[in-house]
């Protein structure tokens, strides 16, 4: 029993993170229809500049934060103007796929080039020890980790909801024409949104670095957790992304405890095919999947 | 023999109810049609009919058998056609290409027999020289004129040999000649055998060349009878003006 | 330009033939096997992709099962290796059948990003269950031709890939010209449209697929007979099923002979920067630049700019009515 309660415990706070790690997605996906294969490859690419700067200057690796956040959302916006604003719309879903794959596989070529093929990590004294409550042993990097998310997703929704340049981007989501009659410029506001939505995965990267090893392939496994994530969680919805994280990140949790880490995994897996056979708009919102 | 037939149709979109209880039953050999104003259920209703949305109760009849949550192309099999309000066709396949694609009977034989299956090309530049438009057969359909478009849409409706031919929108976007033409040929088609249901929002088309109309407001039918009547008929009236 | 388009595709059949004896070592014939490997998997492939559209990311997870299906029945079952690439084949595209049965369900992106979760599924579960598939060492399988030398069991495999890629150029070219090839189009340029018409449309993406599962599954096969040794890690893997999307979209999917163009252009290239850059990764950078470069400025491949159809005549609609009523245009 105890073991379950720890299980449950972990998988919490390990779907916070997912939250995180998924809302970006979901945001690609609502702002501009762009399946964005290569988000987890930015995660682990901001992991491992975190990695380096922890090594190089010997910081704690937060402090890389103020670096990588700042340079993901100006890629995040390079990325968008330059390369997805020049698809056709008629096969934007598809062709974006095949653009940021492309762009995946080679930022996983140059990690793998630059850092080698080894497993990588970042570890500090405070984050290896361990909070007790009642019999659970609750990872203080894990706890970190769920902290930040929380609060990055607070501040997510704070510009999403109360800021004019939210306004403008929820405003694109639903109808791009009529955001532009009244005014807004949506290709600005679309690479914005790319921007933002690749600065999550900045500070997405620096916490995965903490909780985990990672070596330059890591990215795949996450791309079918977040992709499960997102189709339950229902296209295009944020909420909807952060509630099956947490969803996803429990019963993984649980199952890591009750069976092994193998099984764990792979629960995401039968979530998506079971979503896909018995509700493919998914089950927490997003309107926009049939359209998908 | 009864042609299609509705009871109690329903459908919601989250709170809009866009189609409450619909009766309807087509007049079998006639010329039906469906006219209604902006958001009366009229293309809802003509979507659940079509295997393109699932409604939330009721039943859809052709022929006595149930056809009620059937995807598409079964009632396509059970002969029923349609058109789209926005004209649909496969922009990158040729003219004859697109005639090609109606299957009447899936069968494994059928499907695999060679493209350049003589009898079917026949039929199809039959068709085609019917709608005057044989001279295109090799050329883009997306490089066709939007009335050639909607010609060759109803062409390779028709070459699934449907008994009932349901319309959306014919006149829409199409010059008033184009019309004349759509509406002779309606009639000649209608006179061969086969059931049509018109939806449309030109009322002198609908009023000149059907048998049978039926009004929908606020999702249901309000009234159905013969143009004569129909156009006599207080509560069309309303439903018409008083929006 | 007609002889030259009839005599072009025989020419290059007579050369592929010949390459074995023309080529000056084993090494080249080794690279030459593999590219038509590449070339029959990509194919097939495009049975999928070219033709309803849907783009998969994840057909390795067909050549790792066939692979290792084929691996298994020979090494632990001692089954003749005919035999055991036939049984395997069958069974992985039962496989695929099920599988596409779930897959197909959803569209566009979301078919693709579910081809994603296959292939990483398929790694999960070898890298779990290692007892099965040979542990760390990778699998080992008996060399059907065990009396001859390596170079010439290239040779010997080069054929027998050639021939799989005659079946499936064979395969390809009849469901082109047929009325099930006109349906898959059809998927392809307007689905709802395609169904309202009476196309079967689940039950042809899912031959489309299982089809497609067929003779990667087969490629799979071979290439454990072949090597003789598997590793998890390679016949799984993202590149290779990069590769058969690459390859397909740059030879132009629309196309006969474009996977195989794009095989032709990639997998030396691919074998080339092996060879002068050593084992690290930077080959995925250089196919993901490819790829990126690809999507951007020719998602319709090489091939499309040499068969441009003619764009046909664009009669204005009052000389078509004109036509309509018998009066001269």
């Amino acid at each position: 029993m105890n073991l379950l309660l720890q299980g449950l415990a972990l998988g919490v706070l390990t779907g916070g993170l997912y939250a995180l790690l998924a809302s970006g997605l979901s945001l690609y996906f609502g702002v501009m229809r762009v399946v964005m294969v290569a988000h987890p490859a930015f995660l682990f690419l901001a992991a491992y500049l975190t990695y380096t700067v922890h090594t190089t200057l010997g910081v704690d690796p937060f402090l890389a934060l103020p670096l990588t956040v700042p340079l993901f959302f100006a890629l995040g916006v390079a990325v968008q103007r330059l390369l997805i604003a020049r698809l056709a719309p008629e096969n934007l879903a598809m062709m974006s796929v095949l653009l940021t794959f492309g762009i995946a596989l080679t930022i996983e070529g140059l990690l793998g080039t630059f850092y080698t093929g080894s497993y990588k990590s970042v570890s500090m004294e405070y984050a290896t020890r361990s909070l007790t409550i009642g019999g659970v042993h609750l990872p203080y990097d894990k706890i970190i980790a769920f902290g930040v998310a929380a609060l990055t997703l607070a501040v997510l929704f704070a510009v999403l909801v109360k800021s004019r340049f939210g306004q403008a981007l929820r405003a694109t989501i639903q109808h791009r024409e009529a955001a532009r009659l009244v005014g807004i410029q949506t290709e600005r506001v679309a690479g914005y949104g790319f921007g933002v939505g690749l600065a999550t995965a900045a500070v997405g990267g620096t916490v995965l670095a903490l909780i985990t090893p990672f070596f330059p392939a890591s990215h795949w496994v996450w791309i079918g957790k977040l992709m499960a994530i997102i189709v339950v969680g229902g296209l295009g919805s944020v909420v909807g992304a952060a509630l099956a994280a947490i969803l996803l990140g429990t019963v993984e949790g649980l199952v890591l405890v009750a069976v092994d880490a193998t099984w764990a995994t792979m629960m995401f897996y039968v979530f998506l095919f079971l979503t896909l056979l018995a509700r493919p708009q998914g089950f927490f919102g997003g309107r926009l999947a049939h359209r998908f | 023999m009864s042609s299609l037939r509705t009871e109690g149709l329903t459908k919601s979109f989250g709170g809009v109810l866009a189609v409450n209880g619909a009766a309807v039953e087509l007049l079998d050999g006639k010329i039906n049609g469906l006219i209604g104003p902006n958001g009366s259920g009229k293309t809802t209703f003509f979507n659940i009919v079509t295997g393109m949305i699932r409604p939330d109760s009721g039943r859809v009849l052709y022929r006595d058998r149930e056809i009620t949550r059937h995807s598409p192309h079964r009632i396509a099999h059970a002969g029923i056609g349609r058109t789209f309000q926005l004209c649909r066709v496969f922009p990158r396949l040729t003219v004859l290409e697109n005639m090609l694609v109606a299957v009447r009977r899936t069968r494994l034989r059928e499907l695999l027999a060679g493209l350049r299956d003589t009898g079917e090309v026949e039929r199809a530049r039959h068709w085609l020289r019917r709608m005057g438009i044989e001279h295109l057969e090799e050329a883009e359909a997306r490089d066709l004129s939007y009335g050639q478009q909607k010609l060759l849409e109803l062409a390779a409706v028709l070459m699934a040999e449907p008994d009932l031919v349901l319309l959306d929108e014919p006149a829409g976007g199409v010059n008033p000649a184009l019309i004349d033409r759509i509406v002779s040929l309606v009639r000649d088609l209608n006179a061969e055998g086969r059931t049509f249901l018109v939806v449309e929002h030109n009322m002198d088309m609908v009023m000149g060349m059907c048998d049978h109309v039926i009004v929908f407001d606020r999702g249901a039918p309000i009234a159905q009878g013969p143009p004569a009547v129909i156009r006599e008929d207080p509560r069309v009236l309303e439903a018409y003006l008083g929006v | 330009m007609r002889t030259v388009s009839r005599g072009l595709p025989l020419l290059v059949a007579a050369l592929a033939i010949a390459y074995p004896w023309l080529a000056p070592n084993y090494y080249l014939v080794y690279a030459g096997a593999l590219t038509v490997m590449y070339a029959a998997m990509s194919t097939s492939w495009n049975l999928l992709g070219g033709f309803t559209g849907y783009v998969s990311l994840g057909h390795s997870a067909f050549f790792g099962l066939g692979a290792y299906g084929t691996g298994l029945l020979v090494a632990r079952l001692d089954l003749p290796w005919v035999l055991a690439l036939a049984v395997s084949a069958l069974l992985v595209t039962l496989f695929a059948v099920g599988v596409g049965i779930a897959a197909v369900r959803v569209r566009g992106a979301s078919f693709v990003i579910v081809s994603l979760a296959l292939v990483s599924m398929m790694n999960l579960i070898v890298q779990g269950w290692r007892s099965l598939t040979g542990g760390s060492t990778g699998l080992q399988v008996p060399s059907p031709f065990p009396d001859l030398h390596r170079g010439q069991t290239h040779m010997v495999f080069f054929y027998l890939f050639l021939a799989l890629l005659g079946v499936a150029l064979l395969a390809w070219w009849y469901i082109s010209r047929s009325r099930f090839g006109a349906g898959l189009r059809a998927i392809r340029e307007d689905e709802d449209k395609a169904e309202s018409l009476g196309v079967p449309t689940g039950a042809y993406k899912v031959a489309a697929f299982a089809l497609s599962a067929l003779f990667v599954a087969l490629a799979g096969g071979l290439y454990a007979l072949w090597f003789g040794s598997l590793d998890p890690i390679f016949v799984f893997s993202i590149l290779i099923a990069s590769y058969m999307v690459l390859m397909s979209l740059l030879g132009g999917v629309r196309h006969l002979f474009g996977p195989l163009l794009g095989a032709l252009i990639v997998a030396p290239a691919g074998e080339y920067f092996l060879i002068a850059l050593g084992e690290t990764q930077i080959h995925l950078t250089a196919t993901g630049l490819v790829l990126v470069l690809v999507v951007l400025f020719m998602p319709d491949g090489i091939l499309a700019k040499f068969t441009r159809k003619r764009a046909g005549p664009s009669i204005p609609d009052e000389s078509a009515d004109q036509r309509l009523q018998g009066v001269a245009p």
